[in-house]
């Protein structure tokens, strides 16, 4: 019974429901409208005797409580025989009516089937946006909007990647072969090979970072989470890339407030970090200033990186942390990113259970890496007697 | 020593690599044959890939440690999977390596495996007129004595501990500046640093200590190769 339940369409169990539904009504009513009309036949009767004691006691020619029984039993085989006449009529129309209320379902399914992982960019008709389909209809529109912007970013993403791992083989394969076009002398040679292996250097760093973002995706990176000093951290971070800001003629400054500690890997909160510095010292021009900071705000710890470079186009915003990114094509290749340093970051941040946002700044670039801070006071204590 | 490896090209510079630097190389193709050679004969060191034909490199490890067959052995994998490694290190090996690996660094960490055991350095190390005081922290080059900074000293003395031996900077990423992965600005700070080390301690018409060698890394040799 229960198999065949579920196994029926929504119509047939629609109808069925409502079928037993009225049934009950229908069976209801009619004892009650039986019971109403005995009752007022008995009241009639018993007028009837008291009129006829009076007027003539001794007359008895007809029986009259044997008419009373017929006409009830009229009324009663009406009823019971009308009964499910109209309860298959009711039925049939039910059935009818569901199969109009359900169609438009029908129709948006066989439209949905319609589109596959190619045609991601139709969308499912809304004939009437307020009603229950109207408002599933834009639920599935909103779910392949999504799903193809995720398509079309991971396209965009492969023929990236592509592009970035085709470039240092070209390079590898022209330097090979036009180093064996003629014989040179091995100091030639030398400067071949070595220019050769600092590609290959460039290729097993980029495959090393896309295989570390894959699984990132994947979700298959374990995290170590532990408490982690945000001021610290940044501390550690400035001290290590401080001589490229020196090299570079930059102050690279820093200033945090006391006891900003957060849940984190601390390696990979540490890669973030040192991405962002390190976007800022290569954007930041000769003789600026970068200004790293570290600031508790409630329930926050925030952590901003300045720098006084160019800045960024208020369009790119958006677009910096995605995979590739570049707003400059040439100059950053140049100085030997792979284009993922502030994807990494993204990724390091967000599965650390934060935010990295591009803020909008008068002059230069304004990084923040937001995180929720844990209380350093004394470990909550929980009251006695307080309900868990 | 014992190479099993079945990409042949890739034996072949590892063996050729082994054989510059004098070891006698054995190499053995498949999984089969590296299992019934390294239990036959002695070797000093066996240079383990993880995937072969025929055998499981991990199945060899372990058939050989069952066998109570103790030669250091040194693991090649394309898989830098923290439970891959964390395998064959329990199953008796003494190293890994990832691939695509440096040559240096396999080289380096094969010298370490034999050295394994012997009583370590002394507290001086010298490269030509280069001296390192290890105890007092000094270094001085012939009469002038230089000044260096803490990561300074920690990367001299590494130059100098694999002194005539090619340095990567995986090698100094992990060793020297501690860092388990290596990324690009750390890549820059190490160029860096060796820049300025290198004015330091290379300067004023003496003869080069520190040399470059494109694509691989560094090293620290009296005279020019």
């Amino acid at each position: 019974m229960s198999s065949w339940w579920s196994g029926a369409s929504i119509r047939v169990r629609l109808t069925v429901w409502y079928t037993v539904v009225l049934s009950l009504m229908l069976v209801l009513y009619a004892t009650a409208t039986f019971v109403a009309v005995r009752h007022e036949f008995r009241e009639q009767l018993e007028e009837q005797q008291q009129i006829d004691t009076a007027d003539a006691p001794s007359s008895l020619t007809t029986d009259p409580e044997a008419r009373l029984q017929e006409q009830l039993r009229e009324v009663l085989v009406v009823l019971v025989l009308g009964l499910p006449l109209i309860v298959v009529l009711a039925g049939a129309g039910g059935y009818v009516l569901a199969r109009r209320a359900l169609a438009p379902i029908d129709h948006l399914a066989a439209e949905a089937r319609r589109l596959t992982a190619d045609r991601l960019h139709e969308r499912l008709s809304v004939p009437n946006q307020h009603d229950e389909v109207g408002r599933l209809a834009a639920v599935f529109n909103d779910t392949f909007a999504r799903l193809e912007a995720s398509f079309g970013q991971l396209g965009r993403f492969t023929a990236d990647a592509s592009h970035e791992l085709r470039t240092p083989l070209a390079v590898i394969r022209g330097i090979g072969e036009m180093a064996l076009r003629e014989t040179r002398t091995p100091a030639e040679y030398k400067d071949a090979i070595g220019s050769m292996l600092e590609d290959v250097d460039r290729l097993t760093r980029l495959v090393d970072t896309l295989l570390r973002l894959s699984r990132g995706d994947a979700g298959t990176i374990r995290l170590s989470p532990d408490v982690v000093d945000l001021g610290e951290l940044a501390r550690d971070v400035v001290s290590s890339l401080g001589i490229l800001a020196e090299e570079r003629r930059q102050r690279l400054q820093i200033a945090v407030a006391a006891n900003v500690r957060v849940a984190a890997d601390r390696l990979v909160l540490r890669d973030a970090i040192t991405n962002v510095v390190d976007n800022a010292i290569k954007y930041g021009p000769p003789d600026s200033a970068i200004d790293v900071r570290v600031d508790a705000n409630g329930q926050q710890a925030t952590l901003t990186v300045a720098d006084q470079g160019p800045g960024i186009p208020d369009q790119h915003r958006d677009r910096v942390f995605d995979r590739f990114y570049r707003i400059d094509e040439g100059r950053s290749r140049e100085s030997g990113g792979t284009g993922l340093g502030l994807a990494i970051a993204k990724w390091a941040v967000e599965v650390n259970g934060g935010t990295i946002s591009l803020e909008p700044a008068a002059s230069g670039s304004l990084f923040r890496i937001v995180l929720p801070r844990i209380a350093v006071s004394a470990p909550r204590q929980v009251q006695p007697g307080t309900p868990a | 020593m014992l190479v099993v490896e079945d990409e042949r090209k890739l034996a072949h510079v590892v063996s050729s690599a082994l054989q510059a630097e004098h070891y006698d190389v054995v190499v053995a193709a498949t999984g089969e044959d590296g299992f019934y050679r390294a239990s036959a004969e002695l070797f000093d060191l066996v240079v383990l890939d993880l995937m072969l034909p025929g055998r499981n490199g991990l199945e060899i490890l372990q058939k050989l440690r069952q066998r109570h067959i103790e030669t250091p052995v040194l693991i090649l994998t394309a898989r830098d999977g923290v439970e891959d490694r964390v395998l064959g290190l329990d199953l008796g090996a003494d190293d890994y390596l990832v691939k695509p690996f440096a040559l240096p660094e396999l080289l380096a960490r094969i010298r370490a495996l034999l050295r394994r055991g012997r009583p370590s350095e002394a507290l001086r190390l010298k490269a030509g007129d280069l001296e390192l005081d290890l105890v007092a922290r000094r270094a001085s080059r012939g009469d002038r004595a230089v000044e260096l900074t803490g990561r300074e000293f920690e990367l001299l003395e590494y130059l100098l501990r694999h002194q005539g031996h090619l340095v990567s900077r995986e090698m100094l990423a992990r060793d020297v500046w501690k860092e388990p992965r290596r990324a690009t600005p750390l890549d820059n700070v190490i160029d860096v640093q060796m820049a300025r080390l290198r004015r330091k301690i290379d300067c004023d018409g003496t003869a080069r200590l520190i040399h470059t060698v494109r694509g691989v890394g560094f090293v620290v040799r009296e005279e020019e190769p």
